[in-house]
């Protein structure tokens, strides 16, 4: 039988939790080209609250679609005066924006209960991305 | 027998290639069958969860370069996939039917904060793979991870 790291979960889920003043998308899957993305797209660019939440803590895995889904999402907000908060970037998710330098130019929060390590720890891959 | 090699290192480096063929068409539910049976394929031979994620999503890029660039949307054309393992490398090559294009084009486009949707495709499978090759005027790429031995 083979090894299976990933969670086994193709699919994208979003479950919201909602206030007047925030919204929080809590993203748990695969951040990928074609049904996830779109569906992400859709569900955050349909919230009408000024303050966004997108906490990718169960985010398995992002692709280049996805990281530009990220970046499209803080080029919306940005334009509607409003707040988008990328929180708790698992690893791979955190690993990947610094790779592509996005680290530093999205919006990013950690909380006490993120999964271990901040983006210093990825200073290298960022280093190694520039290279590229 | 070689001095310095281990046993199982022996063993390991005399352990015949296998591999697979993947034949998709050019839409999306192809490409999710073809990149799961890939990754189903790979699995077993990678030595972490770090570097699943890695041919994972660098294996994403380029099957969707195949079908963006090569296809171009078009259902009725073939892309072309063979992973080979052996004692040394993961190796994934994707040969799609377009024109291909000129790699070197993109060298210094790394760098900067890209904010716009598209353009990192190259530059994450360059990161995240141990090699990254194009051959057939760009029109077809081989991506390959050198295996780490597991004690």
């Amino acid at each position: 039988m083979s090894k299976r790291y990933f969670s086994g979960l193709n699919m994208l889920r979003v479950d919201v939790q909602s206030s007047p003043a925030s919204a929080k998308l809590l993203c748990s899957g695969r951040i990928v080209l074609g049904v996830e993305s779109e569906t992400l797209r859709c569900i955050a660019t349909a919230r009408a609250e000024p303050c966004l939440i997108l906490d990718l803590r169960h985010v398995d895995a992002i692709d280049g679609a996805g990281l530009g889904l990220l970046a499209e999402l803080h080029c919306w907000a940005v334009q509607r005066n409003r707040l988008l908060t990328i929180a708790d970037p698992s690893r791979p998710v955190r690993r990947l924006l610094a790779l592509t330098n996005l680290l530093a130019a999205l919006q990013i929060s950690y909380s006490a209960t993120a999964d271990g390590g901040f983006e210093d720890d990825y200073a290298g891959d960022a280093r190694q991305a520039m290279t590229a | 027998m070689e001095k310095g090699l281990l046993p199982e290192d022996r063993q390991a480096i005399e352990q015949p290639a296998i591999s697979k063929e993947f034949v998709f068409t050019g839409d999306w539910a192809s490409m999710v069958a073809a990149r799961d049976g890939m990754m189903d394929f790979v699995r077993e031979y990678c030595s972490s969860e770090q570097e699943e994620i890695d041919i994972f999503v660098a294996l994403q890029e380029a099957l969707a370069n195949a079908l963006l660039h090569g296809c171009r949307g078009d259902p009725s054309k073939k892309v072309y996939g063979w992973v080979q393992i052996d004692a040394l490398a993961i190796s994934i090559t994707i040969r799609d039917p377009g024109p291909g294009f000129d790699p070197e084009s993109l060298n210094g486009a790394a760098g900067g904060v890209n904010l716009s949707q598209h353009g990192r495709g190259i530059c994450l499978m360059r990161s995240l793979m141990d090699n990254v090759s194009y051959r057939r005027g760009g029109s077809e790429v081989l991506l390959t991870k050198w295996r780490t031995v597991r004690r």
